[in-house]
């Protein structure tokens, strides 16, 4: 285990920039965590290349696990994490920091998904989800700025297949 | 071993080229294998956590996978399973490669060779393991949502990788390497246990729950493990110990057996499993134990007959790890402690009439003693030997040479000792030790069975006591009666008890009888005291003579009458002669300047103060004077005319019709006082034949009594069933003979106080 002396660790994002970051901070990764483990306290005084994750997320998911309300420890226990699965609202905070251009919500999701942070990949998925959410077809398409590539027969078919679904 | 040969990690792939970045997984995973010890860089670790992130979200599955056409729309999927396919057969290849290595090895090398690798192998798995998190958390995670079996995480997968390319192969060698090793230990060898600690470690890692891969069985463990090695152990034993018995007596044997079970023990605190402990040690019990318990069994009886406490308590240690192994053993030993009581007994009964109760009750003791201690020492104070002791106990005391003749005998010596016991110095035990020696005649009255008989025998004797007031201490009395009352309820002392107050009512009553005297103001020619005995508590018979007591003696009595009387009306008063006693002075001794005292039963007094008139006295005045019976009359008088009070003329031994009898003035004596009070032997005698017949009468009343408060309860009962319960209700004062319940039911039936119904029953007439 890394010792508790080495209190920052460094991080380097794939645009080459480097910063600090609190090492418990950089733990909610679970990337990291079970990287310092693995490799002993050798490795935390390394930079750590992490070549997936642009600045930009970087720092953005810095600040976000930074400012995380202290009372809110990282949801590890099952029935917590069951419950935030299943609904789609988002507390406050959070909603604000996913305030962001959805270039950026996708990257966040992205490197969550990436560096294995749990509670901020469900946050960003939900974000997409509310997104979604009481839109039709045509306007999800305009929202995520998707071109229709289904042929209008296909597209039949498919209504066809999911008119059990449809809100009426 | 040298696998100096560093792995190049090659550049990091392009995330597009799934052929490249499976080359470079590769590469990254030999690494791990096979060089961690050179340490593993951060670039490195990120490099390949980043890969399998890459393989597994790459969308352009090109150049790997040939099957992509049908399958496009999952292609994700299919990625994460070329992953894992490729992971399997790189495992497979690693293994193969250490399956093929470890054939070079053999023995005390092989394992060194496996646990080597497999500290390597499981090092390297939980690095792997958190690398290809991302596969585990989607791919894996979607397999095992949907329920495929045979999909595991990493980590897992590669302990089920290690069991079937490789510890299937080679467990079989490695056991037998295990067992060597211990063998070698077992025979006193040092060896490395940390080994075999290890490879008993890695054993049990791989016993993977098939449907839960979070939970893990001892299957593997228990399948490949501890069967070769109880077997080994077994096989072991059963041959060291067959050689040992060959060779060794039994008793080094035991001793052989213990330190063996205990090395056993040890030797799973040192390195085994702790699951293996209770089927190591049935292993071990069955081969050094219960395979030799008939050689120990026969053992037993040598060890009793020389006293061998510590190896008894061997013997007894070893076979109570077997199931039934001591059964036979509590069965030799009631059998020897009863014919150790029988043989003590025929000690001290070679006079059988002449048997002094204490020698009687202190052989019995003695045996008791003996080996109760032995119980508490060597077989743990364990109730079961405790009840073979009671058991075998109840036996000799009950039914020994002594009792032959009667089964009375018992509890009447053991009466008669505590008689003695009690009883003013009569046995020259200290007052301190008094209580500790009546606490082991409760231990011998317990086993009694004849309670009825002590408690006869006890009422008695205590009554003379009591009477003569020859009881060492009130106390000791006391302690000695609540002991019973303990042992035997309520109902057994409550006539004991009475007699007790009895004797301190009568106490008061003599202090208002002497103030009342006092107030009459007469001369009071005798300084007298009364005791007032209940009827029914007291065992004593009325008088078998009749007198005609002195005229001093009557005067004080009638007076006493009156005062008491008055008291208690309507009380009747019976005297009981043959218990009154006396003391006279003498005042027509030439010879002494202190007048004599004698002291003299009633009968003697009598006697004695005709003499107050007449120097010469013919048998016949003295007779009709008194009124005694002859019986009564020659008792009285032959004590007087051996101590030579009276001088008996003619001479002659017996006194009888024709005697005359002359006042002895020349009488001598060394002492001031002198006892002429004295019980004849037949008296004695007597008593005993008396107190015997009436047993079997109080028997018949006791059994009736019983019959008649359980007809009572239970109104109707079938007769058996009545004789059944009469006996469990008696059992406690004595053995009851079932003809003599069967007698009684007819007495009782005879008296109407029961009747016969049909079907064999029996009801109760109020």
């Amino acid at each position: 285990m890394a010792s508790s002396d080495a209190t920052t660790i460094r991080l380097q994002s794939n645009d080459n920039h480097v910063m600090d970051v609190d090492k418990a901070v950089a733990e909610r990764s679970l990337l990291i965590k079970n990287m310092l483990e693995d490799l002993g306290d050798a490795a935390a005084s390394e930079t750590i290349p992490i070549p997936n994750v642009s600045y930009r997320a970087c720092t953005a998911q810095g600040h976000r696990m930074v400012r995380t309300p202290p009372w809110r420890p990282p949801a590890t226990n099952e029935e917590e994490s069951d419950t935030r699965k299943r609904t789609t609202e988002i507390e406050e905070w959070d909603q604000k920091f996913m305030q962001v251009d959805q270039e950026m919500l996708f990257e966040i999701i992205l490197a969550s998904n990436y560096l294995d942070i749990k509670p901020l990949l469900d946050v960003g998925c939900k974000t997409v989800a509310n997104m979604i959410k009481g839109k039709s077809p045509e306007e999800i398409r305009k929202t995520f700025n998707i071109t229709n590539d289904f042929t209008p027969e296909e597209e039949e078919q498919i209504r066809r297949e999911n008119e059990w679904a449809e809100d009426r | 071993m040298s696998r100096a040969a560093t792995v190049m990690m090659p550049p990091a792939p392009n995330r597009e080229d799934i052929g490249a970045t499976w080359e470079y997984l590769q590469a990254g995973i030999s690494k791990i294998m096979i060089n961690l010890q050179d340490g593993m860089d951060m670039v490195t670790y990120m490099g390949i956590y980043t890969a399998v992130h890459n393989f597994c979200t790459s969308q352009k599955a090109v150049g790997l996978s040939q099957a992509g056409s049908g399958a496009a729309h999952r292609g994700a999927h299919l990625l994460g399973e070329d992953l894992y396919k490729k992971l399997i057969d790189y495992l497979n290849d690693h293994l193969a490669d250490l399956l093929e290595q470890s054939k070079a090895h053999a023995e005390e090398a092989l394992l060194t060779f496996y646990i080597r690798e497999w500290d390597r192998y499981t090092t390297a798995a939980k690095y792997i393991h958190h690398l290809f998190r991302y596969l585990n958390r989607h791919w894996v995670k979607r397999e095992m949502d949907e329920g495929k079996k045979g999909t595991h995480d990493v980590y897992t997968l590669h302990l089920v990788q290690w069991r079937t390319q490789l510890f299937e192969k080679v467990s079989e060698k490695v056991m037998s390497a295990v067992l060597m090793l211990v063998e070698k230990q077992r025979n006193g060898e040092t060896i490395e246990h940390g080994q075999i600690k290890q490879v008993v470690d890695s054993f049990v890692s791989l016993g993977l729950d098939e449907h839960d891969s979070s939970k893990s069985t001892l299957d593997v463990y228990r399948y490949h493990f501890e069967r070769p090695f109880l077997e080994a152990t077994s096989e072991f034993y059963a041959a060291e110990s067959t050689q040992f018995v060959a060779e060794n007596s039994v008793v080094e044997y035991m001793k052989k057996a213990e330190s063996r079970l205990n090395e056993e023990e040890e030797r799973v605190r040192m390195y085994l499993h702790q699951d293996i402990a209770t089927p190591l040690k049935k292993a071990c019990n069955k081969a050094l134990i219960a395979d030799h318990s008939t050689l120990l069994r026969d053992e037993f009886q040598i060890l009793l007959d020389n006293n061998r406490e510590d190896d008894m308590k061997r013997m007894y240690n070893l076979l109570n790890r077997i199931p039934d192994g001591l059964d036979p053993l509590r069965q030799k030993f009631e059998t020897h402690v009863r014919n150790a009581g029988l043989a003590a007994v025929s000690k001290v009964a070679s006079d059988a009439e002449k048997l002094e109760p204490k020698v009687y009750v202190d052989a019995l003791l003695g045996v008791h003693t003996q080996y109760q201690g032995l119980v508490k020492r060597a077989f743990n104070d364990e109730p079961e030997f405790t009840r073979s002791l009671d058991n075998a106990c109840r036996e000799f005391v009950n039914r020994n040479e002594i009792c032959k003749a009667g089964s009375n005998r018992s509890p009447e010596l053991l009466a008669k000792y505590t008689d003695v016991l009690l009883r003013k110095s009569g046995s020259g035990v200290e007052e301190s030790d008094l209580d500790a020696v009546l606490t082991q005649i409760m231990t011998v009255f317990k086993y009694i069975e004849d309670k009825d008989v002590f408690q006869k025998f006890y009422s008695r004797m205590l009554a003379r006591r009591l009477v003569h007031s020859t009881s060492t201490s009130d106390d000791a009395e006391t302690s000695m009666i609540s002991k019973l009352k303990e042992a035997c309820g309520f109902e057994y002392t409550n006539k004991l008890q009475r007699m007790f107050q009895d004797m301190q009512i009568s106490k008061d009553l003599n202090q208002g009888f002497k103030e009342h005297s006092k107030q009459l103001s007469e001369k009071q020619p005798l300084d007298s005291t009364y005791s007032i005995l209940g009827t029914s508590f007291w065992p004593l018979a009325p008088p078998n003579t009749t007198f005609n007591p002195p005229a001093e003696v009557q005067d004080d009595l009638n007076r006493f009458t009156r005062f008491y009387k008055n008291k208690h009306d309507g009380r009747k008063l019976t005297w009981l002669w043959q218990l009154c006693k006396g003391e006279v002075k003498t005042s027509y001794c030439k010879s002494q300047k202190t007048p004599y005292t004698f002291q003299v039963s009633v009968y003697q007094m009598a006697i004695l103060l005709l003499f107050n008139d007449k120097d010469v006295h013919s048998y016949e005045d003295i007779a009709s004077i008194t009124q005694l019976t002859p019986d009564a009359l020659d008792g009285a008088l032959g004590i007087l005319v051996k101590a030579k009070v009276l001088l008996q003329k003619p001479d002659s031994t017996k006194p009888g019709a024709g005697q005359t009898y002359h006042l002895n003035y020349d009488f001598k004596n060394k002492k001031i006082r002198i006892n002429l009070n004295i019980g004849t032997k037949s008296e004695a005698k007597q008593e005993e034949v008396e107190t015997n017949k009436t047993i079997e009468e109080d028997r018949k009343l006791v059994l009736q009594s019983a019959i008649v408060r359980i007809m009572k309860a239970r109104k109707k009962m079938k007769h058996n069933v009545l004789v059944g319960e009469t006996i469990s209700q008696i059992k406690g004062r004595f053995v009851p003979k079932v003809g003599d319940i069967k007698k009684c039911i007819e007495i009782l039936l005879d008296k109407e106080y029961l009747e016969r119904l049909d079907d064999d029953e029996l009801g109760y007439l109020a």
